[in-house]
């Protein structure tokens, strides 16, 4: 099934009204979610207008207020026309800068790119494009979610810009870096202008591998016949030609020295057979350790390059091998149970 | 340390421009060491920033800020007053460059420098302090602009376009709330004075005196007449009242040394129409202001004293206005009491007794008071005595003898004093008046500018039944003095302003520079009336002749609606700026139709075609069904068409894809309907 986090969060503010014991605070929070999911809806790319724009005087400015405070008592005090004028200068320039510090934002479309897939408790990579739609230069956009790495970028020479933020995913699944908060104080400091934009942008979290010492069962389940694994056993046997898709390990990088095109070193004990990886190999055991295992094992074959195959409740992936390949075995185990999204 | 908290390298070279901005106008005022403070913080931040220095650890930096307070006590004595908490915050200022490392701290620096700019017009308020502060707060706010650009590693000259663009745009904004602000009273009295020196009268007088003045090309004060302006022989303008004689040194009376019945003025009735005139005094840092005899003020808070001066109770600390109302011809003081003839005939018990024997001689010779004046003047003018600036030193001792009958060389001060010395020895109540007398007229504006070197002494003499009378006998030894000013009196001398070669007087021969100074003076004199003088009054004045009524309900819809008038253009032309890619005239109509879709909450993907668009919106919008098919095929019909078909009648084409997508409003009461009667 399908379903969009705007449904997702509405629900969630449903649930959150209802529920009285979650405590004011979480209240607050979903509604404010609720809030902002309506102002500023979830979308792959979004166009910062006065819709999407919040300002506010920094705590520098709320400084610099005081600042002005002091400086107009003086001008009271000594009853000096040209400190009141100067006063006045600096107290309209706060107001003009509203402006200035709203136009740096204004127009901005931001888009999410991709992310990179990660284990959990790395750091997922987010790719996001800044691009501006109109001929006016943007200063310090500082850009980060809750917890992730920041970045600082201009917008002078080029027209738009890929950025890149990290962040410490969490466990098995789709993961949602939350809401972007994209912000600048430009031009002075004093004024904060800022959004927060959900990009639908998610990181896919692999299951933890978790090492098992053997893996029962291995040779029944296999019904060609594989020989029993034997850890360390990886006698060269010899070359065949490159195919898309073969690890850049088993690649025979001395034979391109020699100009001996690309050529991929096979092992005897895995050269022909594969393994299955099988649901069922760790009976009695809860369904995210047996994800972790087959998690483990897959990333073992694929060290090794053996060919392996995999078999869970919900489908069969045939054996093959390769980055793609695990990568694709990867995602299915990441996604085992959880709802799946088109990206 | 934050990526926000970075200070780029651009940002540090304006600072350190600013830094040496602001202490600019101070460091004429500064002691040497602080200046010397500053090129070390430089030195220090710069290696600092090169890697070869660290920062200041913090004992140094206590140890520093200590001695800043130590060094600011022993130049000073104090740290009450403007000028050591001007060079505090001046060497607050210079430390915290030498420990900028954060943004943050680089925010406490440049509001610290906003607060130096505002400190610079507490001692002058003049038209050249004002443009430099101009130039000072752009500098500010540029390095403040230059700490918000990151990655920005070189210095970029291009920076304070942004800066100056901004405070031009708040300029007319700060105008209006400077005319409209309220003005009231301070909220407390400040203490703060300036310890300054300045050229100008002092409250006693030795011979020497005046004539140190008239080295000085400074100007005193600007008067305004409401009428003609009178004759430059009549323009006395009295300052200071010299009743006591101590040892060659004529001084004032202090207000305790009067009785208690006498301190207020004899009640003096104006007759006839007074000459009315506005003056605008440059700060003396002293509570004496100046006006024609017989001098009442209407300006609030400007005082009269018992010798029928102008006095103002706090020191004119900046430039002041006042207004003043003058009986030229009204006798005041007609009688004079008991203390005061005392007061204003006692002379040292011995000494000089060659000029009292004399006084004495004439006296005899003098049918009354009045022929008693004329006989002594008679004598300066008949003896060789000369009028210069160059009078030589005269003896401590008995110097009026020496004056009178050795030298015979005098400026204003020697005649002054002899005179009235000579009026007390014969027992005629007499005082010497100290103050300025003439003054340049500005024909550009018709002002009357008075500078030190139209300081001037002259007497005053008490004549029964015509009470105080203006004897100069001055004009008895140089009657050019009083018609023309000095320069014409001092012409075969040469002496006039002769220590002072830059001053622009002194070349008032040549017409383009006289002119050009002359118009600037008539600047300053403007500026001085709307800028500085600008009080609740003329506030008053101005608002009502603009508005009419001056409620608060007016103030306000005139503040904001002006303030509107400016924002708009300064919005618009920050927010429409131009599409990086040129839209063609009919994709922009399409673009009006995603926008109006975009409303409903139905918002164009990126590189979704608009077949694709069209279907979602349909599913979304079924009641627009056909104008949505309509437009979208119309436009794919018209994007994609052969260009040879569609060029014949292109115009016809989109001018009709514009009517259909301007009839195009779709709103979305029906589809809210159905989706609440779903759940």
């Amino acid at each position: 099934m399908l379903l969009g986090p705007e449904h997702d969060s509405v629900k969630n503010d449903a649930l959150g009204t209802e529920r009285h014991s979650k405590g004011i605070r979480a209240q607050i929070k979903a509604r404010f979610r609720g809030w902002i999911n309506q102002r500023i809806p979830p979308a792959r790319e979004v166009t910062l207008d006065q819709r999407r724009i919040f300002i506010f005087p920094s705590r520098v400015g709320f400084f610099f207020g005081g600042c002005l405070l002091v400086m107009l008592l003086a001008a009271i005090n000594f009853e000096n026309n040209l400190s009141y004028a100067l006063t006045f200068w600096l107290a309209t320039l706060f107001i003009v800068a509203i402006l200035h510090t709203y136009a740096n934002l204004s127009g901005l479309t931001i888009r999410a790119v991709r992310a990179e897939p990660a284990f959990p408790g790395q750091q997922a990579e987010f790719h996001l494009m800044i691009k501006r739609s109109k001929r006016r230069d943007h200063f310090a956009l500082h850009l980060k979610w809750p917890n992730s790495s920041e970045t600082l970028v201009n917008l002078v020479d080029e027209d738009s810009v890929i950025v890149q933020l990290h962040m410490a995913v969490g466990s098995r699944g789709w993961f949602s870096p939350g809401r972007l908060l994209l912000e600048s104080t430009y031009p002075l400091g004093l004024l904060r202008c800022w959004t927060l934009i959900d990009l639908e942008l998610y990181a896919l979290v692999y299951p933890r591998p978790l090492a098992s010492t053997d893996l029962h069962g291995l040779a029944t389940n296999t019904p060609d016949g594989a020989a029993v694994f034997v850890d360390g056993s990886d006698d060269f046997y010899g070359f065949r030609g490159y195919r898309k898709g073969d690890s850049p390990r088993q690649v025979y990088w001395k034979g391109l020295a020699k100009q001996q095109g690309l050529l991929t070193k096979q092992y005897t004990a895995y050269a022909d057979r594969s393994v299955w990886l099988d649901w069922d190999m760790f009976a009695g055991l809860g369904t995210e350790q047996r994800l972790s295992h087959l998690c483990y094992w897959l990333l073992e074959f694929d060290r090794r390059g053996q060919e392996c195959g995999l078999r869970l409740p919900t489908g069969v992936i045939e054996p093959a091998l390769g980055e793609k390949h695990r990568d694709r075995v990867l995602k299915e185990l990441a996604l085992y149970g959880k709802e799946r999204r088109s990206r | 340390m934050s990526i926000l908290q970075q200070v780029p390298r651009n940002a540090l070279v304006w600072i350190i421009i600013c830094l040496f901005a602001l202490l600019a106008p101070h460091a004429g005022r500064l002691p040497i060491w602080i200046l010397a403070l500053y090129v070390v913080a430089v030195i220090w931040r710069l290696q600092v920033h090169r890697g070869r220095w660290s920062f200041p650890s913090r004992s140094v930096k206590v140890a520093m800020i200590l001695s800043g307070f130590v060094g600011i006590y022993a130049s000073y004595g104090s740290f009450i007053g403007l000028e050591p908490t001007v060079a505090l915050l001046l060497i607050a200022f210079a430390l915290k460059l030498v420990e900028l490392s954060h943004r943050k701290d680089a925010y406490v620096l440049l509001f610290l420098g906003y607060f130096i700019c505002i400190t610079e017009f507490l001692f002058s308020q003049d038209l050249s302090v004002t443009l430099y502060a101009l130039v000072s707060v752009t500098l500010v706010t540029t390095a403040l602009v230059a700490i918000h650009r990151p990655g920005e590693q070189e210095f970029r000259l291009g920076t304070i376009r942004v800066a100056s663009g901004m405070l031009l745009q708040a300029m007319p904004l700060m105008i209006i709330l400077f005319f409209l602000f309220p003005r009231f009273g301070p909220l407390w009295t400040v203490p703060i004075k300036s310890h300054t020196a300045k050229t100008g009268m002092s409250d006693f007088m030795k011979p020497g005196d005046v004539a140190s003045l008239s080295q000085s090309a400074d100007v005193a004060f600007r008067v305004k007449f409401d009428g003609d302006i009178p004759a430059k022989s009549a323009l006395y303008w009295r300052g200071l009242v010299f009743s006591r004689i101590e040892q060659g040194v004529w001084s004032a009376l202090e207000f305790y040394d009067i009785p208690a019945n006498q301190r207020r003025p004899q009640e003096v009735i104006g007759d006839g129409e007074p000459i009315r005139y506005s003056i605008i005094m440059e700060p003396t840092q002293q509570n004496w202001l100046y006006g024609l005899k017989y001098a009442r003020s209407d300006t609030r808070g400007v005082m009269q004293t018992s010798d029928f001066r102008l006095f103002s109770p706090v020191p004119v600390e900046t430039e002041y206005m006042y207004t003043v109302n003058s009986w030229a011809n009204v006798a005041v003081d007609e009688v004079l009491s008991d203390w005061r003839r005392k007061t204003e005939t006692q002379l040292p018990p011995t000494g000089n007794a060659k000029t009292r024997k004399l006084s004495l001689d004439l006296k005899a010779k003098a049918s009354s008071d009045e022929a008693f004046v004329g006989l002594v003047l008679d004598t300066f003018r008949r003896e060789p005595y000369v009028y210069t600036l160059r009078p030589g030193l005269l003896p401590e001792q008995d110097s009026i003898d020496a004056f009178l009958f050795q030298s015979m060389r005098g400026f204003c001060e020697h005649y002054a004093s002899a005179f009235v010395f000579m009026m007390r020895a014969a027992g005629v109540p007499a005082r010497v008046v100290a103050g300025y007398q003439g003054g340049e007229i500005n024909p550009i504006n018709k002002t009357v500018i008075v500078h030190q070197f139209d300081a001037h002494a002259w007497a005053e003499v008490w004549l029964a039944s015509r009470g105080w009378v203006r004897v100069d006998p001055t004009a008895a030894v140089s009657p050019q003095r009083i018609e023309f000013g000095l320069e014409e009196a001092m012409a075969s001398e040469g002496s006039f302003l002769s220590t002072v070669l830059l001053s622009p007087v002194r070349y008032r021969s040549v017409p383009l520079l006289n002119l050009l100074r002359l118009r600037y003076d008539a600047l300053t004199y403007q500026w001085q009336t709307w800028v500085v003088g600008f009080d609740n009054e003329r506030q008053f004045d101005l608002l009502r002749s603009f508005l009419g009524e001056t409620t608060a309900k007016v103030f306000a819809v005139v503040l904001l609606g002006s303030w509107a008038l400016v924002l708009l253009p300064v919005a618009i032309s920050l927010l429409f700026k131009r599409d990086i890619v040129p839209v063609s005239p009919l994709g922009k109509h399409y673009r009006i139709f995603c926008k109006r879709l975009a409303r409903l909450d139905l918002i164009r993907g990126p590189g979704e075609a608009p077949s694709q668009f069209a279907q979602r919106a349909v599913k979304d919008l079924p009641d627009y069904a056909d104008p949505l098919w309509q437009i979208t095929d119309l436009y794919n019909q018209l994007a994609y068409a052969d260009a040879k078909l569609s060029a014949a009648n292109a115009a016809k084409d989109l001018q009709h894809f514009a009517r259909v997508v301007s009839r195009f409003r779709p709103k979305r009461h029906s589809a809210a309907l159905s989706k609440e009667t779903e759940l």
